[in-house]
């Protein structure tokens, strides 16, 4: 670039790439172009990261934009996607068979007095234990347009005796979720009922073993609750009791 | 909104994933809002929403939680672009031929999906990803504030000035700098550069 200061070379540059140059300013640039090929060759450089600059600068302030809310009825498909995937709402369960899976290393590492002692403790963990079951409600709606009265009568009916927890907050509830009784063969189902995803689901455990299935609400609340009911009983054998 | 844990992420955590959704939801909807607006508004939610599903595949292939976002929008870049490729194959097969340029009216629009001469579809979406995490860190939002006026809103040198109320010199060297960062990344990225590369020939 010998015969034109650098800056200047630059700003006409710009200004015939982005067609704000004067005639006199695209007359300039041209007679130096004409002038020296390195000129001309990074002129041409310019314009190919030029159109690069215009495609990626708004992709980078799109990629950072934080305007817009998720929609709540995406969160069902996204949330069954990640139990899918990634075996999510069986975390709680999985951790749990994990500690077992160490315990059980622990113990087969000792020695054979350790074995008459799992032998001792096998009766304690049989699933003739009482089945809990647990009700719960995310209404991030909030209570001005929360569940109606047939909603909380229809899951009431699910726990008999116990109240059905209702939360407005996702993390609140998966705290709850992940709440499990420390005994590992006791019997339990939780029965989740998502306002704004529109679904019902069920975790729980039977003999040890974790058993999962999400319901989408597609007629009403009791029907799916109905059929929720019905996947704890095969899942449990029939030894699905309320407490 | 802080980014969700990623090991809770990749452990399947239904809460992180919630805040995971809400963090990245304007991300990827931005994305496709920016391929689709023009042609195919109506499927802007749907792409978001498929790109965070195929987030949730990839998940587990990412080491830290800064490459959510570039990986996100990465993914709803390919997929707004795919999804423009088909639209455009199907009315080429009805008999319509109009070019994505031919229906803007704008014949320097820089996308056409129709020729296919985007550079950053040509990208695969994990060095996209890269790209963009790299350019997020090295282009400063002013630097970005200023070529977006510059080359997509068409102001001069003195209009941006008065805007953003820096001297006039600076504009030029922020442009400079933005540019730079564009041929780093060319160099950093082999496809990148033959892409550029072809753009000179």
């Amino acid at each position: 670039m010998n015969t034109m200061n650098d800056e200047r070379f630059f700003d006409l540059a710009m200004k015939v790439i982005a067609q704000q140059a004067t005639d006199a300013e695209r007359a300039e640039l041209n007679s130096s172009l004409a002038e020296d090929p390195k000129l001309k060759v990074e002129f041409e450089r310019l314009q190919a990261e030029t159109k690069l600059a215009k495609e990626v600068v708004p992709l980078l302030a799109a990629t950072e934009s934080t305007a817009g809310e998720f929609p709540a009825y995406a969160r069902g498909r996204l949330q069954t996607k990640v139990r899918e995937t990634l075996g999510a709402h069986r975390t709680p369960l999985q951790d749990a068979e994990k500690k077992s899976a160490w315990r059980w290393q622990w113990i087969l590492g000792l020695a054979t007095a350790t074995a008459v002692m799992l032998f001792l403790l096998i009766p304690v963990f049989t699933p003739s234990d009482k089945m809990i079951v647990q009700v719960a409600m995310l209404d991030t709606a909030g209570s001005t347009r929360g569940a109606n009265a047939n909603e909380i009568t229809a899951l009431q009916k699910l726990g008999t005796g116990s109240t059905v927890q209702s939360f407005s907050q996702s993390n609140e509830l998966a705290v709850w979720e992940n709440d499990w009784p420390r005994k590992e063969k006791q019997p339990i189902a939780k029965i989740i009922y998502d306002r704004a995803a529109g679904e019902v689901r069920v975790l729980g455990r039977w003999d040890g073993k974790p058993f999962q299935k999400t319901f989408l609400v597609e007629r009403d609340l009791e029907t799916t609750l109905r059929e929720a009911e019905t996947f704890i009983l095969e899942q449990t054998g029939g030894g699905h009791r309320k407490n | 909104m802080n980014p969700p844990a990623l090991k809770l992420l990749q452990q399947g955590d239904a809460a992180a994933w919630d805040e995971a959704f809400h963090w990245l939801w304007p991300t990827v909807f931005a994305v496709a809002q920016l391929k689709l607006q023009p042609f195919l508004p109506s499927d802007i939610e749907d792409v978001a929403m498929e790109s965070l599903e195929e987030l949730v595949e990839k998940v587990r292939e990412i080491k830290t939680v800064e490459e959510l976002k570039p990986l996100a929008a990465s993914i709803a870049h390919h997929r707004a672009v795919s999804r423009l490729r088909e639209q455009f194959a199907a009315k080429r097969g009805a008999g319509k031929t109009e070019s994505l340029n031919a229906l803007l009216g704008n014949e320097e629009n820089p996308f056409d999906p129709a020729s296919g001469d985007s550079t950053l579809a040509k990208l695969g979406q994990t060095e996209l990803a890269r790209l963009l995490g790299e350019l997020q860190s090295e282009i400063k939002p002013e630097q970005r504030a200023i070529i977006t006026d510059f080359f997509l809103h068409g102001l001069s040198y003195e209009q941006i000035s008065a805007k953003h109320g820096v001297a006039i010199g600076t504009v030029g060297v922020y442009l400079k700098r933005g540019l730079e960062a564009m041929r780093r990344a060319g160099e950093r990225h082999p496809k990148l550069l033959k892409e550029l590369e072809a753009f000179l020939r």
